[in-house]
């Protein structure tokens, strides 16, 4: 096993649910997701049109340098790896066709991928995310009244409508975030987001720093579908604020190897930001 | 030469504060860490102005929370109120939303631009289907669900108009007619702008005319009420090609109003009366910053032509 930190295979986990034909928005927050997606155009998908910087600039990096990774969704170093600076409004607008260089030769193959939609892949963070994939940006509430003020909903539930597969990304796994159902919904999962007929199909998976859930299609309830490495079931089980089903596929996320982590450490993250 | 003579709109960030009353609706421009109009922020305070109701851009940073601090706000329009990693969620924020001392009108980032564009469009509100499934519509009743009129079954939301009665933005330059280029992105500033009843511009230089003509395509803003000089105004956050954020001094922003949170008002009153009462304008607060601080914030110009 390689020595790597958790957000250094956060990172390289995301990167591989990347392709090139894909357009992602990668908001605010995380220093991660900003490494996951300059990885993947660096790697696999030179062509991934990439919304980054308060989503406003269009980016590509796979031939550019990349002293540090920015620290701010705003920062001015964005502005470096930008091909295009849009109005913040023009971030929820359609942005063009699959792109990727096997769209072009292939077509046939994209006939019924994401053509019209913003987006294919969205990151979302959350203070709680339930069972159902909904995701709470809004607060904590007694039942009568809102009791912790949590940041606000940001645009997460604009691209929800559009996005095909978000990801609920939270921070740390415990009774207190993973709960039955979430106090405020500010981003949809599945069941939400085929009843109210959206675009798009809801949280794909919900990411911990132990595990991965994904989504029962029966039943679209969460259930564990991957480890990360040293994490055990009953481990899952004793922090989960739902009760845990195991999918039959479950298995281990495979570390960053070799290669990955090499590229990486030394053409995205050179400052070492998600080595600790 | 023709014998008519154009307006002149440049004041001093002491006559543009003077504008902005009790009570009134005023946007506040930028985005997350970058591009808000400090200065005008500060002397805002400063007038002891209470009872706003503050239109904060998509992803509003602390320059909203400080203002929620400083007793002047009574209602927010608002998506997000925090500054990432730094201060992922504003201390004042949430110690005046949780005690249920500032209404929240509830909103995400398209919803937010939903009201700005009916009310720049004069229409009686937008629809967008963001926020349907979600707690938006329970949480914010002035959001109205209806049923796709045109033959589909659809539930979307109606946004009524967000109308400013100023909205305040910061600028790289702008001419004396109130003609402003952002330098960098321009985020949401265009739209919180054209939603406004009247525009005050915030500029780090006042440049001749002919700079704004040499590239029309540039100017983000035309024919603003109010235009006024405040290099490094938007200190302590960045200004796209120009500086960079200064990420001590918010770190200590976030300390103190972390304390004021907690309950440790003293902290959060020196921290108004070291930042902002005490300096009587906008030079004399650069001068507590210091010249060596502020240099060291220099970014090398993105923009150029």
């Amino acid at each position: 096993m390689t020595d790597h930190s958790w957000k250094e295979m956060m990172a390289v986990v995301f990167a591989r649910e990347i392709e090139d034909h894909h357009k992602i928005t990668s908001g605010a927050h995380t220093e991660i997701f900003f490494a996951a997606t300059m990885l993947a155009q660096k790697t696999h998908a030179p062509n991934l049109k990439l919304q980054l910087g308060g989503s406003v600039a269009l980016c590509n990096v796979t031939d550019m340098e990349i002293p540090e990774l920015p620290k701010t969704s705003t920062g001015y170093e964005i502005l470096r790896y930008a091909e295009s600076i849009h109005d913040h409004a023009d971030t929820f607008l359609f942005y063009g066709a699959p792109g990727g260089a096997d769209y072009y030769k292939n077509p046939d193959k994209y006939k019924d991928v994401n053509h019209f939609w913003f987006a294919d892949k969205f990151f979302v963070g959350g203070i709680q995310a339930d069972k159902w994939g909904n995701t709470n940006m809004i607060g904590l509430s007694d039942g009568k009244k809102m009791t912790f003020r949590g940041p606000g909903t940001i645009g997460i539930n604009d691209t929800a409508i559009g996005v095909v597969d978000q990801y609920a990304f939270i921070t740390a796994h415990d009774k207190r975030r993973l709960v039955e159902n979430v106090d405020y919904i500010s981003a949809p999962g599945q069941k939400i987001a085929r009843e109210k007929q959206f675009n798009g199909n809801g949280t794909k998976w919900i990411v911990t720093p132990k595990c991965i859930f994904d989504f029962d299609p029966d039943t679209l309830e969460a259930r564990l579908a991957q480890l990360f490495p040293g994490v055990t079931i009953e481990d899952v089980k004793e922090n989960t604020g739902f009760e845990v089903n195991v999918s039959d596929a479950l298995s281990t996320i495979e570390p960053p190897n070799k290669d990955e982590l090499e590229v990486l450490r030394n053409e995205v993250d050179k400052t070492g930001v998600l080595r600790h | 030469m023709s014998k008519s003579k154009r307006r002149e709109v440049v004041a001093s960030v002491e006559e543009a504060a003077s504008k902005i009353e009790s009570g009134m609706t005023v946007a506040i421009g930028g985005f997350g860490a970058d591009n808000h109009p400090m200065a005008m922020v500060r002397e805002i305070i400063r007038n002891g102005v209470t009872d706003l109701t503050l239109v904060g851009s998509a992803t509003a940073g602390l320059e909203i929370d400080l203002l929620i601090g400083a007793g002047c706000v009574k209602k927010l329009i608002c998506s997000y109120v925090g500054q990432e990693l730094y201060c992922p969620i504003g201390h004042n924020f949430r110690k005046y939303s949780e005690a249920g001392e500032l209404e929240v009108w509830e909103c995400s980032e398209y919803t937010l631009y939903a009201g700005l564009f009916a009310s720049a469009s004069g229409s009686e509100f937008f629809a967008w289907r963001g926020g349907v499934g979600t707690s938006i519509p329970e949480l914010n009743p002035d959001m109205v669900k209806f049923i796709d009129p045109i033959g589909g079954e659809k539930e979307i939301l109606a946004v009524p108009p967000i109308r400013p009665d100023w909205a305040i933005i910061h600028v790289g330059w702008s001419d004396c007619y109130g003609n402003g280029q952002h330098l960098g992105a321009r985020y949401g500033d265009r739209w919180l702008a054209r939603a406004a009843t009247r525009i005050m511009l915030q500029t780090e230089r006042v440049v001749p005319n002919e700079v704004i003509r040499k590239n029309p395509l540039m100017t983000t803003i035309a024919y603003a009420d109010c235009v006024v000089e405040a290099p490094y105004g938007s200190h302590p956050y960045a200004a796209h090609a120009m500086y960079k954020e200064d990420v001590e001094f918010i770190q200590d922003y976030v300390a103190c109003s972390a304390a004021n949170r907690k309950g440790d008002s003293k902290t959060w009153d020196a921290y108004l009366k070291k930042h902002v009462h005490d300096p009587k304008d906008h030079v004399a607060y650069l001068e507590t910053v210091g010249i060596e601080r502020l240099l060291g914030l220099y970014t090398h110009p993105t923009i150029t032509w």
